[in-house]
């Protein structure tokens, strides 16, 4: 009986765990901050076509992020004939709803929008923990009751990916594709608790 | 003798702001009305290119993306947009169809009476003959270029998106020749039309995904 229930809580305890990090090898951690510059340059006009998949439907829009000052960026979303969707402020640690269209403002849109773009714009994150694998460095910080990955390739130094777990599950994976310049030409952004894809394509210089 | 010269300025700089545009008169308004709707109703089809540039106040720049349209009598309109990426609309009886770079799909615009309001508004700007839609405010312009109408919007749905739009004339032929949508926050979408050809003849496949 008592090795029946040693065995019960064993497998919760391993199927609670994170499996991605399962074989991972922890190392010391080497950096005090994880750094994402994507969309850190004050004179830049960020301007991504943006196609959206959401639970089989599709639709597509374009994607503006301004960073206006230190920590603060504006994230604007409008369909191609420009009319805006959303109109987000991020401050620091607080966040603005300046416009959204009412058939979008339902409070489970709004909070997973508000978390993918202030994934996207965090800048400057205190590393918990650090992994080294073969091809990347992975850096783990805290972000409220959850946690972010960041990959770091090892060869070009250049940030990969980004995945947002909670303690047991991956919730959201940020990969960012045809990185030059320190622009990232190609985002994309998977939700794998909700049938959510973001594929994000930054508007060819003219 | 500065304050002088800063009123006499002001005054200069003011009259020359008026020369610019001024109200029309009601007999104005009625031959422009007129000049718009025979127009509208002589033009079978419209083809033009275009230039769409979306100002938010905080960016740096405007947002340019250009194309091409197409107008069919009565009602069916394509819109492309080329640079810098390939997607079109089809705006077809009840039916959007979109080509979002390869990826295709239907809308149906049914229920929503503001996207089939917007939609309208888009395809009948195309013509410029919207003075009788009763969710405007309308006054009347002109100017030694062109005339220009300013429609505010009444419909309290649709202020919150699009609160001004305006349309400019060609003072000869009646075309649209630029539509701007100004939203409350005073952000625009500006879309200047150019190589606009009237009355070619438009195949029906055009208007197909």
């Amino acid at each position: 009986m008592r090795y029946l229930l040693i065995s019960i809580l064993f497998l919760i305890q391993t199927s609670c765990a994170l499996q991605m990090t399962k074989d991972w090898k922890r190392s010391e951690p080497t950096k005090e901050y994880v750094e994402n510059s994507y969309f850190s340059e004050l004179t830049a006009d960020y301007v991504y076509k943006a196609k959206i998949t959401v639970y089989g439907h599709k639709f597509g829009g374009i994607l503006i992020v301004k960073k206006l000052v230190e920590e603060e960026h504006r994230v604007v979303f409008t369909t191609e004939f420009g009319n805006k969707l959303f109109d987000f402020s991020y401050q620091k640690n607080t966040f603005k709803k300046n416009f959204i269209v009412e058939d979008l403002d339902k409070k489970m849109i709004v909070n997973t929008l508000q978390k993918d773009f202030k994934l996207l714009i965090s800048e400057k994150i205190m590393v918990e923990e650090q992994y080294d694998l073969e091809h990347e460095i992975v850096l783990k910080t805290c972000d409220d009751k959850r946690s972010n990955f960041y990959f770091i390739n090892k060869k070009t130094h250049t940030l990969d990916k980004i995945v947002n777990t909670s303690k047991s599950k991956q919730k959201v994976e940020v990969l960012y594709k045809e990185v030059e310049g320190g622009m990232a030409n190609n985002i994309w952004i998977n939700h794998q608790n909700i049938n959510l894809q973001i594929e994000l394509k930054k508007f060819a210089k003219k | 003798m500065r304050k002088h010269i800063f009123i006499i300025l002001l005054f200069i700089v003011s009259i020359s702001v008026e020369a610019q545009e001024t109200e029309m008169s009601p007999s104005e308004i009625k031959t422009f009305r007129a000049q718009i709707t025979e127009v509208s109703e002589n033009t079978k089809s419209i083809t033009a290119d275009f230039i769409q540039y979306k100002h938010l106040d905080f960016l740096t720049s405007d947002i340019e993306t250009s194309g091409n349209m197409a107008f069919k009598a009565p009602n069916w309109v394509k819109w492309e947009y080329t640079d810098p990426y390939v997607y079109s609309v089809i705006f077809k009886e009840d039916q959007l169809l979109i080509n979002d770079g390869g990826t295709k799909s239907n809308i149906k615009m049914g229920s929503s009476k503001l996207f089939k309001k917007l939609n309208n508004l888009i395809i009948n700007s195309v013509t410029g003959d919207m003075f009788d839609d009763e969710s405007f405010e309308v006054s009347y312009y002109s100017t030694p270029d062109y005339n220009k109408v300013i429609f505010v919007s009444t419909d309290k749905k649709l202020a919150k998106m699009i609160a001004v739009f305006e349309l400019q004339f060609d003072k000869n032929d009646g075309a649209v020749l630029e539509v701007k949508m100004i939203e409350p926050s005073q952000d625009y979408t500006r879309i200047v039309f150019s190589n606009r050809v009237v009355n070619s003849k438009i195949s029906d496949a055009v208007f197909t995904n």
